[in-house]
């Protein structure tokens, strides 16, 4: 099955991200297809660029990376919710005049519109909240 | 037939109260995360009302010292046990 998963959750405040990972990997695991991954509210924080753990904590957003290189999964950021939070890419960040930019290599900002989408398109919508 | 699942522990959120009211006679409930308090007795009393229909994952149990300690009523389920419980219900409704 297509299965979309929601976050919610900004990493390393809450578990939504990890509970995410590990559901998306028992998925892949079963033989179903994670097509889509749409971060919203705080889960935005999960796109961001500059995200720099220690090393011997999960680096949750290079394991979404993966998802994204390893089985293609789309990694969609609410742009409303990313710009008011300072996660903004280069096009964005041009735009609104700014310095730098902060969207992760393999996100791309979308509008909440995408979510709906991919409720309607999917087999499954999981949501994980903070 | 929908898939409920509740992250929160009955014992700090009230919000148990809304996922059990608003679920049907063939609906699921599964406790991730916090929500697996609940599957400990007596918290699990809570959940009287859904006999046969309540589950807990195995990894949140475990990661909070509560493997072995449910409530013999409740039905534990791994990662991939949740993932089946999403393939045999059309949808999953989350309560935070």
């Amino acid at each position: 099955m297509r299965y979309a998963l929601l976050v919610q959750g900004a990493p390393y405040s809450h578990q939504a991200a990890h509970s995410a990972l590990r559901f998306a990997s028992a998925l892949i695991d079963r033989g179903h297809r994670l097509e889509t991954v749409f971060f919203y509210h705080d889960g935005v924080y999960n796109a961001q660029r500059l995200a720099t753990p220690p090393q011997d904590e999960p680096h949750l957003i290079e394991a979404w990376q993966r998802l994204h290189h390893e089985q293609g999964t789309a990694l969609l950021v609410c742009v409303a919710a990313a710009l008011k939070r300072g996660v903004i890419d280069e096009r964005e960040s041009r735009r609104h005049d700014k310095q730098g930019h902060s969207l992760a290599a393999a996100f791309e900002l979308t509008g909440v519109g995408q979510l709906v989408e991919a409720a309607m398109t999917h087999d499954r919508l999981v949501t994980f909240s903070p | 037939m929908q898939l409920h699942l509740l992250n929160r522990s009955v014992a700090s959120s009230h919000v148990y109260q809304d996922a059990l009211r608003a679920m049907g006679d063939d609906d699921y409930l599964l406790l991730i995360e916090d929500g697996v308090y609940g599957a400990v007795a007596p918290l699990h009393e809570h959940f009287a009302s859904i006999p046969g229909r309540l589950y807990a994952l195995r990894e949140d149990l475990a990661s909070r010292g509560l493997e072995g300690r449910c409530a013999e009523q409740v039905i534990v389920v791994d990662m991939e046990g949740f993932v089946q419980l999403t393939e045999k219900t059309e949808r999953s409704v989350s309560w935070f």
